[in-house]
């Protein structure tokens, strides 16, 4: 049970720039997700908290109290590394217990069985105690790795891509499992990952990292429904969303978004016209995600036309890309649906769920309910 | 890979031969040894057995001493290289520090530096020095056989061990020694006991060193046979016996530790 916080935080191997000025604050007792694209400096936060990487500059804090220079292993936290760090030359039984058995963490054998067994029989290799890591599956391994880190009671859990290397079943539920130990240790921890759903399911708050820096921290809705810029929105969500440049055309008093290659008018929510309309920026680019692309096999009021120009079933939907002048669209459908290639289909997009974005920086500026969608969190 | 009898034969017909190449010398030396001087140029195979020349070298010569000289020196000089060399190895594998690969290039140079071209430098130095006749002098000059082998077959073991595995040890609660003891050293064993006992026969098989660097206070086994050769005559006899006691240890470990030696030079610290 910690409180970490830390305050401008660099680091650089060599001339890459792995940190810039990282702020970050986690709660008592928070499950705090860290998620961003491969590279984007994740794992190198984790092992600046965990204390096995030095900041070039910055401070860490646990509840108040600098720890920069406090060795790792008096930090009192637990880690699950994403490639295991497993002890090869030591059973199964015998990494787990490890923690337990070193001078700082010593318990009884009696009460590290216990445990052990504890841990295994949650993590479902209760069987394969007496294995070398060697003899063990990549998701074994990787049960081991996060039973380790379980046994203990630390101040703060760090998991990295602790879910990665198992097969998609079981991932989905041990991140049930996690999600419910959570609760349960009410311990703060701190979670790695480049899986949005992992990301949106586990978290109490998200952060986004990219290139080093923080680009958005929130709530998983906050994330879903108002990201900072387009990178956020791309980040979240499958299929990713689409984003299509748009003129803001006022027609007959209603302002209209019209996109490039047609000129059918998409009337924008009250609430949105009114921002969209005092805002002096020059370029815009509306985001719409694939949940929220309908779409229609004859004519119908504010439907834009356009010719399929993909179909792909992935199991219990589908993918469908429609073409609309220059640019396509992605649309979640059923997945039986048949559609000839290239025949006419027609596009609506609801737009209490559009999202504007500048143009040119890429910055969020506003949608629909936008208050009332992130309210109280 | 599925073989014809034929190829089976080839193969085995070549093994064979390359035994029989390999093995005559020792054979060779072991029926010199019991052969009497009388005896030594006039039979092949067929002869008395005599244990005379044993007599002649264990008993009313010093050769155990010389034997021991040997065992304190090699052993001395394979023991500090496991001090220098183990952690030499570990900063070479772990530590990103100016001029690493030079230092470490210069290391492994030791090993393919013509002995006789060093030696004579080295001479001089020992005798200004005092270390001339010495066991410190010879140790420590045994350095340049053993600690290259060592240094970089070591390297290699703890490069396989990733840095997480050592930090997970750290975030368990681990000082930093008990994770060399008990994370570390299990891992490199294999390399570390292999390096070992081979730095050990090379250093017990030198010769241009100990014959040159030492005189008659130390003599290791391998300078001591060559007192068989009196002036007038080669006691061929006697210096096959010293030659058979002085492999014996060799040929011993070799044939207890082979199959580690295979493994220990061949495979990484973590498999999988």
């Amino acid at each position: 049970m910690a409180h970490i916080a830390l305050e401008g935080i660099s680091k650089s191997f060599g001339k890459v720039q792995a940190l810039r000025n990282i702020d970050l604050t986690v709660r008592d007792r928070e499950f705090f997700v860290l998620f961003g694209p491969a590279g984007a400096g994740k794992t190198t936060i984790l092992k600046t908290v965990a204390g096995i990487e030095f900041p070039d500059a910055g401070l860490v804090r646990f509840d108040d109290e600098v720890v920069n220079l406090v060795e790792p292993a008096l930090r009192n936290v637990s880690m699950v590394f994403e490639n295991y760090a497993l002890y090869p030359h030591m059973t199964v039984y015998d990494n787990i217990a490890s923690p337990m058995r070193s001078p700082l963490y010593r318990k009884d054998e009696a009460v590290i069985k216990q445990e052990v067994q504890k841990v295994a029989d949650m993590m479902g290799i209760g069987s394969l105690l007496e294995r070398l890591p060697s003899q063990l599956s990549n998701g074994q391994r990787q049960r081991t790795a996060l039973g380790r880190c379980l046994v203990r009671s630390p101040r703060v859990f760090l998991m990295d891509e602790p879910l990665a290397h198992l097969d998609a079943k079981l991932r989905h539920l041990m991140r049930t499992e996690l999600k419910s130990m959570q609760a349960e240790f009410d311990t703060t921890t701190i979670y790695v990952t480049h899986d949005y759903t992992e990301a949106m399911s586990l978290s109490d708050r998200v952060a986004i990292i990219n290139l080093g820096e923080i680009v958005q921290i929130g709530s998983s809705d906050e994330i879903y429904y108002t990201p900072r810029n387009e990178f956020v929105a791309k980040l979240v969500g499958e299929p990713e969303i689409n984003l299509v440049d748009v003129d803001l055309v006022s027609r007959e008093g209603t302002l209209c978004a019209v996109f490039a290659g047609t000129d059918r008018c998409l009337p924008v929510n009250d609430d949105v016209a009114g921002v969209l309309s005092h805002s002096t920026i020059p370029k815009w680019r509306m985001g719409i995600r694939g949940l929220n692309v309908g779409y229609c096999f004859t004519e119908e009021e504010n439907c834009v036309e356009g010719s399929v120009y993909n179909l792909e079933p992935i199991g219990n939907k589908a993918i469908l890309t429609i073409k609309v002048g220059e640019s396509l669209f992605q649309a979640v459908a059923p997945n039986d649906l048949r559609a000839e290639l290239d025949s006419p289909i027609y596009l609506k997009l609801d737009m209490n769920n559009a999202l504007f974005f500048n143009g040119e920086t890429g910055d969020f500026v506003v949608r629909h309910n936008q208050a009332e969608l992130v309210r109280g969190r | 890979m599925k073989n014809s009898p034929m190829e089976a034969l080839a193969r085995n017909s070549m093994l064979i031969l390359w035994t029989i190449f390999a093995l005559f010398p020792l054979f060779w030396m072991l029926v010199i040894s019991f052969k009497s001087d009388a005896q030594m140029f006039n039979t092949t195979f067929v002869f008395d057995p005599t244990l005379e020349n044993y007599q002649e070298v264990l008993i009313k010569t010093d050769y155990f001493k010389y034997f021991l000289d040997n065992i304190i020196v090699s052993g001395g000089a394979v023991i500090v290289s496991i001090l220098v060399g183990v952690p030499a190895a570990y900063s070479l594998a772990r530590f990103n520090f100016r001029g690493k690969e030079d230092l470490a290039f210069t290391i492994l140079s030791f090993k393919f530096a013509p002995e006789i071209l060093v030696v004579l430098p080295l001479f001089l130095i020992y005798q200004k020095i005092g270390l001339y006749d010495t066991y410190i002098g010879l140790i420590w000059v045994y350095q340049l056989i053993t600690l290259p082998l060592l240094v970089w077959v070591l390297r290699g073991y703890f490069e396989d061990i990733s840095v997480e595995v050592e930090q997970a040890a750290q975030l368990d609660g681990y000082k930093w020694y008990q994770i060399f003891f008990r994370i570390l050293l299990p891992l490199v064993k294999p390399g570390l006991v292999a390096s070992a006992l081979l730095a050990f026969i090379f250093a017990w098989n030198s010769f241009t060193f100990p014959l040159l660097l030492s005189g008659f206070k130390i003599m290791p086994v391998t300078v001591a046979s060559l007192r068989y050769i009196a002036s007038d005559t080669v006691h061929y006899g006697q210096m096959a016996v010293a030659a058979v006691v002085t492999a014996t240890p060799e040929v011993i470990l070799a044939i207890l530790i082979q199959k580690h030696l295979v493994r220990g030079l061949s495979f990484g610290a973590v498999k999988g």
